[in-house]
């Protein structure tokens, strides 16, 4: 087994080593260039006789040739061992060219990445993957020109933009387009990804805003968005008909109009109005800064652009700082949330401010840009949530106010039925008054004539009852009940008054405090005539010289007793018992009203009356 | 009493009244009018003293004509003769500036008592009515009715309302309040001049917000 496992271990060590050499016969080609040598030239390939000198990469002309906006042919050389030639397709990878690159491989042109005539192309954002065809390869010495066309930083608004080149890196084609693919999709796809989300966000927030004025800050919410979305797309907008600072330029100035935006958001979106002074100065700026870029030439684009984006910040940051503090008096709940994005979104804004103005590590380049849309999108998706609370409670409201609606109607409906009710009452009373006129006026009119003008007592005593009684008729049409308290007073006043006048003592005894009860009016009138007939009988005939009138309530039942110390009622007959007293009368009516009526009378001894009503369901026969 | 007006329209109560008037005041001419147009001619020609008027009358209200009187003839004592004795057709007289209501129906001797004493200077009031002169001055000093400040009643007066309102007799009323009948009988007098006066000013009151007045 010994010899056979050594062999074995031998032979495994064999098929390593055949392994690593095959690998390394294969080769694993990866270079990257840290230096190339470097000349300026508007030549057709790299300008041999000008004089080359040699430079770190990546190359920034805002340092090694300031002021420079190309064109500058790069060269670098290596050695391609047969391997290379026979095996896999090589490929040069730059990572970032700005903006234009043609690349030539031993004097040949094997790409060509933008317009390299004025005005070129603007590449800074797109790596660049170049294929090396194996047939121009030689073994040996094989050189790589890279002539780049760009824009010195002078007249760029941002150092991203700025002429340079970045280090190269030389190897198999497919494993550099995977790092190919990485950085495209970073720089280019997220970009432009992210400028469509804003776009279409902001578009769809604008509309939504326009409705209705409370939804103003929507509206700004859409500028704002739709503004960033514009400026992002800077980023993979490549080919633009005008020169890098023409464009810049344009950028520049349009960033006022999206600061508005941005600030006049934040200040809505808070319920501040804004003095008229803030607007105007928003608008103003918008003319002033284009001006003040057109003034400065295109030297000096980039200065005076970096001082423009510090005011911009500045201002965007006081906003910020307007809409924190309302917040913090009038919704406290909301601050924590609404300043980590706001303050996010501010610090995002700094540090893509310091990336146009400071060289930024590369791939770091897009990340504040693509998080400012982030921060800007999620902003978004705040304000949908919370107009669909808005839309929410508007529903609501809207259900409620319909139900109160309905409630009115409801109660409208019962008021006129009320109404209608009232009416049909009205118009019975008037014709129940109508009726007790023309009673009045008619037959009372003739009643009185025969009271005034008949010369016999009994015929007038008649009349008056008649009278009465028309009137009592009239009273059950139109009468409405008495209080009993307010009846005594009258019956009391009366009583007294007519005893006074002609000497007699009176006296008047009432117990009764409770001020419900009441009597119908034909009550009410019964027992005042009943009282008015006893009292004429002691006038007229007791020649008494005391009266005393005693009223009680006991039990439901009223009293009335009427007594006089005069001569009383002779009893001589029982049909003549009345002559001239009126008590048949007295009695008739106390029978009408349920009650009874009794007299106790005898020569010598004075009269008592005693009237008993019971006061519960007053009868209303006739 | 020199001079007397009759407003009636049946002839035959009419004469019944004006034997009635003769047999109280003597030496007094009495004009007579049946309708409400022939009273307001007389009370512009004439000056009277005393007047009896009916309320319902063919071509009007009698209430008509004892507000002419009050506005004319401040000083003519107009009475109310009436076959009514509820308070809805007397209190409305009382408000115009009646001194006082007569029941037709009440016999002839209690007629003439009651128009001795009107005649001297003690108008009626009854407790129905006296409540009706409180509901009105209640209503007046209610806030949202621009009271008139003189048309107050006094406390006295208030005083002498309440009981009478209770059932007490004008001289029962002197007694408890140990005042003499004559005071009495004045401050019943204010009490209806007061009541007259504050019903105009409400009247007017009335109209201004109909925009009866003052409006072009």
């Amino acid at each position: 087994m010994r010899p056979s496992a050594v062999a074995l271990v031998l032979r495994l060590l064999l098929a390593l080593l055949l392994l690593a050499a095959a690998l390394a016969a294969q080769g694993q080609p990866r270079l990257d260039f840290r230096a190339a040598l470097s000349a300026a030239g508007d030549s057709v390939v790299f300008p041999a006789d000008a004089a080359a000198r040699t430079v770190a990469l990546p190359d920034e002309w805002a340092r090694s040739r300031p002021g420079s906006g190309g064109p500058v042919w790069y060269r670098i050389e290596f050695e391609a061992p047969d391997a290379w030639i026979r095996g896999d397709l090589l490929g040069l990878y730059v990572e970032r060219a700005c903006s234009a690159i043609e690349v030539q491989l031993n004097g040949e042109r094997v790409h060509l990445g933008g317009r390299l005539a004025p005005p070129p192309s603007r590449l800074c954002h797109r790596p660049q993957l170049v294929a090396l065809p194996a047939a121009l390869l030689r073994a040996g010495t094989n050189t790589v020109d890279v002539k780049v066309v760009g824009y010195p930083l002078a007249a760029l608004a941002s150092r991203q933009r700025a002429g340079g080149l970045s280090a190269l890196q030389l190897g198999r084609y497919a494993e550099l387009q995977a790092q190919y693919t990485r950085r495209h999709a970073l720089q280019v796809m997220l970009p432009q990804i992210a400028s469509t989300a804003l776009l279409l966000t902001g578009a769809f927030m604008l509309l939504l805003g326009g409705v209705r004025r409370e939804h103003v800050h929507l509206a700004y919410y859409g500028l704002f968005a739709i503004g960033w979305g514009l400026v992002g797309a800077r980023l993979w907008w490549a080919e633009l008909p005008v020169s890098g600072h023409a464009a810049d330029l344009l950028l520049v100035a349009f960033m006022p109009l999206v600061v508005a935006a941005t600030v006049l958001f934040v200040l809505r979106y808070a319920g501040i109005a804004g003095a008229r002074w803030v607007d105007l100065a928003l608008v103003a700026q918008c003319l002033i800064v284009p001006l003040t870029l057109l003034l400065a030439g295109p030297q000096r684009l980039f200065t005076v652009a970096s001082g423009w984006y510090a005011l911009f910040v500045i201002q965007i940051a006081i906003a910020i700082g307007l809409h924190l503090r309302v917040l913090w008096v009038h919704q406290r709940r909301r601050v924590a949330p609404m300043a980590a994005l706001m303050l996010a979104g501010l610090l995002l804004l700094l540090a893509e401010l310091a990336a146009q103005r400071y060289a930024a590590p590369a791939g770091w380049v897009v990340l504040p840009q693509l998080l400012i849309a982030a921060a800007i999108v999620a902003m978004g998706l705040y304000l949908l949530r919370e107009h669909r609370q808005v839309l929410q409670r508007v529903e609501a409201d809207r259900h409620s106010l319909e139900a109160r609606v309905r409630e009115a109607t409801a109660q409208i409906e019962r008021n006129f039925e009320q109404l209608a009710e009232l009416r049909v009452e009205q118009v019975t009373q008037q014709e129940r008054k109508r009726i007790a006129a023309d009673l009045h006026d008619d037959l009372g009119a003739k009643l009185l004539t025969i009271v005034h003008t008949s010369h016999d007592d009994r015929i007038a005593a008649l009349a008056r009852e008649a009278l009465d009684e028309m009137r009592l008729s009239v009273r059950g049409l139109t009468g409405k009940p008495v209080r009993l308290t307010d009846a005594l007073a009258d019956w009391r006043a009366e009583a007294v008054s007519r005893l006074a006048q002609t000497g007699i003592e009176a006296e008047w005894h009432d117990t009764v405090r409770d001020d419900t009860p009441t009597l119908s009016a034909r009550v009410y009138v019964q027992t005042t005539r009943i009282l008015r007939e006893a009292i004429n009988n002691i006038l007229k005939h007791s020649g008494a010289t005391r009266c005393v009138l005693r009223v009680s309530l006991e039990g439901g039942d009223f009293g009335l007793s009427i007594q006089d110390n005069g001569r009383g009622i002779p009893l001589e007959l029982d049909g003549r018992l009345d002559r001239g007293h009126g008590m048949t009368s007295m009695k008739h009516r106390a029978k009408q009203m349920h009650g009874q009526c009794l007299v106790e009378s005898g020569p010598g001894l004075g009269t008592v009356i005693r009237l008993t009503l019971p006061l519960e369901s007053p009868p209303r026969s006739a | 009493m020199k001079s007397i007006l009759l407003l009636e329209d049946l002839p035959q109560i009419r004469a019944w009244l004006e034997d009635l008037l003769h047999e109280v005041f003597p030496q007094a001419q009495i004009a007579q009018a049946a309708r409400v147009h022939e009273a307001q001619s007389l009370v512009s020609a004439l000056a009277f003293e005393l007047a009896l008027i009916d309320l319902g009358l063919p071509d009007g209200s009698g209430v008509d004509v004892i507000a002419a009187l009050r506005e004319q003839q401040p000083e003519a004592l107009s009475v109310v003769v009436s076959i009514h004795d509820d308070d809805e057709h007397l209190f409305p007289a009382l408000q115009a500036g009646a001194y006082g209501y007569i029941l037709k129906e009440q016999s002839r001797e209690q007629i003439k008592v009651q128009l001795e004493r009107i005649a001297q200077g003690e108008p009626p009031l009854s407790p129905s009515i006296a409540r009706k002169v409180i509901a009105h001055f209640a209503a007046q000093a209610r806030p949202q009715v621009p009271a008139i400040p003189h048309v107050q009643l006094t406390d006295r007066e208030n005083e002498v309302l309440l009981r009478v309102a209770k059932g007490y007799t004008l001289p029962e009323i002197g007694q408890q309040l140990g005042l003499s009948r004559h005071t009495i009988a004045d401050y019943v007098k204010q009490i209806y001049r007061k009541l007259n006066v504050s019903s105009r000013a409400e009247a007017a009151l009335e109209a201004q917000r109909l925009g009866l007045f003052g409006r072009r």
